[in-house]
């Protein structure tokens, strides 16, 4: 919505008609004698090489699992083989030309393109810089462990095998593979040459590679980025997500630095097949793949279909390709036309296929028909290519040889080493800039008028015994604003985008006059796609920078599941600790409208293991908490009340401090104490569980202990454990639908912690297990004061002369039960 | 209006007390303060006073009985009052008539807590706090009346009951006992005796001792005649210090020798681990009517020679009249027990868990030994006799501390001036 942009009835209304440029088909037709100008001989059967040994990587691992034997060495592994037999050849042409600066991310199937992207950038590097690389890499254990394969003087040779070997035991989930085994076969990458996570989820490197792409293109760096998915990802929603946000309009109308495209290539290696659904003909509707970038941007995502088949004319294509890209016109679409002999996996009985149809793509596998037309030509002897054959062979026997002997590669040993996987689910780091270069700013900080206001303003609600009026009160909205004005101003790699951020400076006025201090490419308006929003974070962070994105209201999570619970939460530990994960995502708990804005979902993220979740409750809290989110490498799902961005710091003496300070995330805020009941809350329900504190204290002369949760994941019990102990009573508030909440873990926790000491069982006050009703009737779900008093008096110790207002008798706790409401 | 008397709480950690004997008699007129009987815990032995004023109406329990503490013991009031609701038997029905009753349909809510509540489902529920300070303090959490909700019991309940005890259910096991013993008493020709809660705890610790530590006695002695001569001059003294005995002299240089052996002034914990004691917390073993009992001079490394000797003779005398406070009678860093007054030359001291020595005094005998001049002279050898824990600590250092110790004392005055 900026306001430099014209909505002009005039043009908006005016008649016209939407053109298209012709989208090319298969129109690579040259022949390989006339290629030998461009290609040396070498090069030519190198790529046949490498063709084959992509194939025999991959029939290695078919025999493994179905026959549990290679070439005499029997051995088997009980994890997945998603196969791509077949689609050899374009996973090689498309590496090529591709160098370790140019990033790319895969599918479940992805074995071929990561073992050619390596082939590739061994081919490229020096033998230097593949001896630097190799010895980097987990400190030289992977070198260590592929040098026991036997002596080798050409470095090339042993960065292959290493290459080989490191991917295998990953698959194997050994110890010595590229992460420890901890990924496995749908997660196996390499960093040092460029190769990024492949994704289990179909789709799931789409959002992830866009924001690989506004790295580079935000942060000034090399090469471009692959997205390598399969044409059954075509169909999924945030794919489109993902090409949407790479095509936006801004990047050239409204950004004043890093103008232009994206550098991201999208391409779908289009077997026909999404698992077993045929697409084309079936469950698609777009006839030909390459047809959809032109209903995202008039470029057309400059896409055309290619022979997959043939890896001359995916080299080609790579090269036109990429002469866009670095002239910043991108995206670009590739529809590769391959095909897959062996099933979705070794369990594929084919019953969606015919063996005629098989048959007739194995009469063109290049794997025969590239042979050819290089002995055709007189590239080279058909002997050569025996030779190579044989060679690939005796190799691969050695890499399956190695990676399943237990003595050369052992799986990690959980029992000598229970925390292997533990250590890594958090990074815990504190870092305060990704980058060393000044931040890209419009003026400096303490002219920006937003930010100068917020300083003015009092940090205490009241001064001189006087109430400070709402207007001239430091609030949670400040707080949070003002730890973000400063980690814009230090870490120059920090980008803050999400639903209406800029302009509108986010709906709840949290980026407010933000956009005065930066420019565009710090701070800008993402479309409604949440599934992009956190996919590109994730894939912002885990190419070396730090995010804070917003999704509006806490509901839209859903909307961003994926991206949330499988690749925010797990990349970190599913690389073994190899990649940070620094995005910080700001949710907002609604209220007042409605059934689908006003949830309060910590405990879905609470459940999620590698996320980190916070929900903070006072200004105080607020800004100690997002300054330790924003200098950790650690996702962070940061949940904020509408409710509450007014209120001021009521409970920590002396309010929110000027100067900067970081609450560790896992503490709890003890806000009051007492010796009659403990009340624990999360969120907004701390105001109403003070209301019933106050009752408490003067009708019925009972002190309450009162502490907040602000951090839900980590959390330290200690306090808790201490005041319960001390209590024997505890209620616990907050304002989510109480089934499955988290407070609700939290109670089952101290009942196991405090069990010998608890008057009473644990109380979980939380809203109904209903629809959210309209704001009107927003007693009579929401805790309010007297639903605390109720459940003091009828499960933890009667209170003298109370009337219940609201109360729940076992009976009735059993009905709801067993009506699920 | 009759009242009752119940059973004192002897201490933190004690639940039940054995009556010694009754010192009145049904129908005795009582003042407040009179002793009405005596009773004893597992290390000493109290005379319970009178709470309550008037004539002794009712004995709940009789000698020997043990009985809860904090339950009603006896009923004093006006001839002709009505002590049946004291009866700690009374009570134990009134519970379970109650309890029959409570299968009335709940009550929306208790307007009026901390009324009694009462359970739908007729079982009497404890809070696990409740039961945990009801085992802490000795009483039967069933005993209390149940406030909480769905009339369970909670921790104020249990607090009432130990502020305002009541009646017990264990009253009707009690006379059951009763039964038994005089069945065994028809018997005659022998007579058994059952141990008293002190010869119970001697028997239970001093067994424990031997057959859990890897004890050993070092025997050695040395010249005494300083210490003897001191001795004589402090008994020609005036006041307090011609109090000082031979064993207070002895228990001084003990205090003053175990610093450079820590792992003898200490406690084992478990297994594998041990309490280095800063101070020195003398245990003196002490012979009571009732058998032996240890108190503690707690931090006698501070103390001079008459604050020792004052010390012990007033937790002897404590000890003695059974009226020690049952804190003094644990813990001891270090036990010294004196038999030389009993004759005895030499002797295998057993050590009280879990400390890890005990130091046996023994009498002087006259020895010759050669003097500097060549001749021979005759010198009282005074005999020590040190048992120690080998797990905590090795035969060298032990006999190292019984040397260093004689020293002291064949040195005791400069030892004094230190």
């Amino acid at each position: 919505m900026p306001k430099s942009l014209f909505v002009d009835p005039a043009e908006t209304r005016a008649p016209g008609k939407i053109t298209f440029e012709d989208i090319p088909v298969n129109v690579y037709n040259k022949t390989v004698k006339e290629e030998r100008k461009r290609f040396s001989d070498d090069d030519l059967v190198r790529i046949y090489r490498d063709i084959a040994i992509l194939r025999e990587f991959e029939s290695m691992l078919n025999l493994i699992k179905t026959q549990g034997v290679y070439n005499g060495i029997e051995t088997t592994y009980p994890g997945p083989a998603h196969l791509s037999i077949g689609q050899e050849a374009a996973a090689v042409g498309q590496a090529y030309l591709l160098d370790k600066n140019d990033f790319s991310f895969g599918s479940h199937r992805s074995h071929s393109e990561i073992l050619s992207k390596a082939l590739s950038c061994i081919q490229k590097l020096s033998e230097k810089e593949l001896m630097d690389i190799m010895e980097g890499f987990l400190g030289g254990s992977a070198l260590r462990a592929t040098e026991k394969l036997g002596k080798v003087d050409d470095v090339k040779e042993l960065a292959i095998r290493f290459i080989l070997y490191g991917t295998l035991s990953e698959i194997f989930a050994r110890s010595t593979g590229f992460h420890k085994g901890m990924g496995g076969s749908m997660h196996a990458f390499f960093l040092p040459f460029g190769i990024y996570p492949n994704n289990a989820i179909v789709g799931g490197s789409g959002a992830i590679s866009t924001g690989a792409a506004l790295f580079k293109k935000i942060n000034g760096k090399q090469g471009i980025v692959v997205c390598n998915s399969g044409d059954g990802s075509m169909a999924r929603g945030p794919v489109w997500e993902a090409m949407n946000f790479a095509a936006m309009d801004q990047f050239e109308t409204l950004w004043e630095s890093h103008k232009g495209g994206m550098p991201i290539l999208y391409n779908v290696f289009n077997n026909s097949y999404g698992m077993g659904d045929q697409t084309r003909g079936e469950t698609m509707g777009y006839d030909m793949l390459a047809r959809i970038g032109s209903g995202i941007s008039p470029t057309q995502f400059y896409a055309e279909r290619i022979d997959g088949f043939n890896p001359l004319a995916v080299i080609d294509a790579m090269e036109r390709k990429l002469e866009i890209l670095r002239a910043g016109k991108g995206p670009v679409l590739l529809d590769t036309i391959t095909y897959r002999y062996s099933g979705h996996s070794t369990s594929d009985q084919n019953a969606y296929r015919t063996k005629e149809e098989i048959d007739a793509w194995r009469e063109v596998d290049p794997i025969i028909t590239y042979r050819k037309s290089l002995v055709d030509a007189g590239v080279a002897a058909d002997g050569k290519f025996e030779d190579i054959l044989a060679e690939v062979k005796e190799r691969m026997t050695m890499i399956c040889k190695a990676a399943s002997d237990p003595q050369i590669s052992p799986y990690v040993d959980f029992k000598a080493d229970p925390y292997v996987v533990e250590r890594t689910m958090f990074s815990n780091e504190k870092v305060e800039k990704f980058d060393d270069r000044e931040p890209e700013v419009s003026m400096p900080k303490e002219e920006v008028p937003a930010y100068k206001k917020i300083k003015e303003k009092s940090r205490c609600p009241i001064v001189d015994g006087q109430p400070v009026s709402k207007m001239k009160l430091f609030n949670l909205r400040d707080a949070l604003s003002e730890v973000i004005y400063d980690r814009l101003y230090e870490d120059p790699t920090l980008i803050a985008y999400g639903e209406d951020c800029r302009d509108w400076g986010g709906a709840f006025a949290v980026y407010r006059g933000m956009m005065d201090a930066v420019p565009h490419c710090r701070l800008f308006n993402a479309p409604i796609a949440e599934a992009a929003i956190v996919g590109t974070a994730v894939g912002y962070a885990l190419s070396g920078g730090r995010a804070l994105v917003e999704l509006m209201y806490a509901d839209f999570i859903g909307c961003a599941g994926d991206e949330i619970f499988n690749q925010m939460s797990k990349w970190q530990a599913m690389s073994a600790g190899i990649l940070k994960m620094p995005v910080v995502l700001r949710v907002s708990v609604g209220s007042k409208y409605g059934a689908q804005h006003s949830q309060d979902w910590t405990a879905l993220c609470a459940h999620i293991p590698g996320l980190k979740v916070c929900f903070p409750a006072t200004p105080w809290e607020a800004k100690g908490l997002m300054e330790s989110a924003l200098k950790g490498t650690d996702p962070v799902v940061f949940f904020e009340s509408q409710r509450i961005y007014d209120v001021g710091e009521q409970f920590h003496e002396g309010g929110v401090p000027a100067e900067r300070y970081e609450i560790e995330i896992g503490d709890v805020n003890k806000v009051r104490d007492g010796k009659d009941v403990t009340i624990l809350t999360v969120g907004a329900a701390l105001y109403r569980a003070m209301d019933a504190v106050k009752e408490l204290s003067e009708k019925y002369g009972m002190e309450a202990d009162v502490l907040n949760i602000h951090s839900l994941v980590p959390l330290d019990y200690t306090k808790i454990v201490e005041s319960v102990r001390k209590t024997g009573r505890v209620v616990l508030v907050s304002d989510a639908c109480a089934r499955g909440s988290f407070m609700s873990e939290v109670a089952k926790n101290i009942t196991e912690l405090c069990f010998d000491d608890l008057d009473a069982p644990p109380v979980v006050v939380g809203a109904r297990n209903w629809i959210t009703p309209p704001f009107e009737f927003d007693k009579y779900f929401f805790p309010q004061a007297s639903w605390i008093l109720d459940a003091i008096h009828e499960k933890i110790v009667p209170l003298k002369g109370y009337t219940v207002e609201n109360g729940c008798t076992e009976t009735e706790q059993l009905r709801r039960l067993q009506k699920g409401v | 209006m009759a009242k009752a008397v119940i059973m004192p709480k002897a201490g933190i950690t004690v639940e039940s007390c054995i009556i010694g004997t009754w010192e009145k008699k049904v129908g005795d007129q009582i003042k407040i303060g009179d002793i009405l009987f005596t009773y004893e815990t597992d290390k000493a032995s109290f005379e319970c006073e009178s709470t309550e004023e008037g004539t002794l109406l009712e004995i709940f329990y009789k000698d020997g009985d043990e009985v809860p503490c904090l339950v009603n013991v006896c009923a004093v009031g006006n001839p002709g009052d009505d002590c049946s609701a004291l009866r700690p038997e009374t009570a134990a029905k009134e519970e379970k008539a109650e309890e029959k009753s409570a299968e009335a349909p709940k009550v929306e809510t208790a307007a009026a807590a901390p009324e009694t509540t009462k359970s739908e489902s007729g079982k009497t529920a404890v809070s696990p706090r409740a039961r945990k300070l009801a085992e802490r303090a000795g009483v039967d959490a069933a005993d209390a009346v149940p406030t909480g909700p769905n009339g369970r019991i909670i921790e104020r309940d249990v607090r009432e009951l130990m502020n305002n005890p009541h009646v017990s259910a264990k009253a009707e096991a009690s006379s059951v006992k009763e039964s038994a013993k005089a069945e065994i008493a028809a018997e005659a020709e022998y007579e058994d005796v059952k141990f008293s809660n002190i010869r119970r705890a001697i028997s239970k610790s001093m067994h424990a001792s031997l057959a859990t530590m890897a004890q050993l006695t070092h025997n050695s002695t040395f010249d005494a005649s300083e210490i003897l001569a001191y001795r004589k001059k402090l008994k020609a003294s005036e006041g307090a210090l011609s109090g000082i005995t031979l064993g207070d002299i002895v228990l001084y240089a003990v205090s003053r020798t175990l610093h450079n052996y820590p792992d003898l002034n200490a406690n084992m914990i478990g297994e594998d681990s041990i309490r280095l004691f800063k101070h020195v917390n003398l245990g003196v073993a002490v012979d009571t009517p009732r058998g032996l009992m240890v108190p503690t001079i707690f931090h006698a490394d501070e103390m001079s020679l008459l604050e020792i000797s004052l010390a012990v003779k007033e937790l002897a005398k404590e000890c003695r009249e059974g009226n020690i406070n049952p804190d003094k009678l644990s813990g001891a860093s270090f036990t010294v027990s004196n038999l030389g007054s009993l004759g005895i030359e030499t002797f295998t001291p057993v050590i009280n868990p879990p400390q890890t020595g005990i130091l046996g005094v023994c009498r002087a005998v006259d020895r010759v030994k050669k003097l500097d001049d060549g001749s021979i002279g005759i010198y009282p050898a005074m005999g020590l006799s040190l048992t120690y824990d080998h797990r905590a600590i090795d035969g060298s250092p032990a006999s190292r501390f019984l040397k260093e110790l004689g020293e002291n004392l064949e040195r005791f005055t400069t030892l004094l001036a230190e």
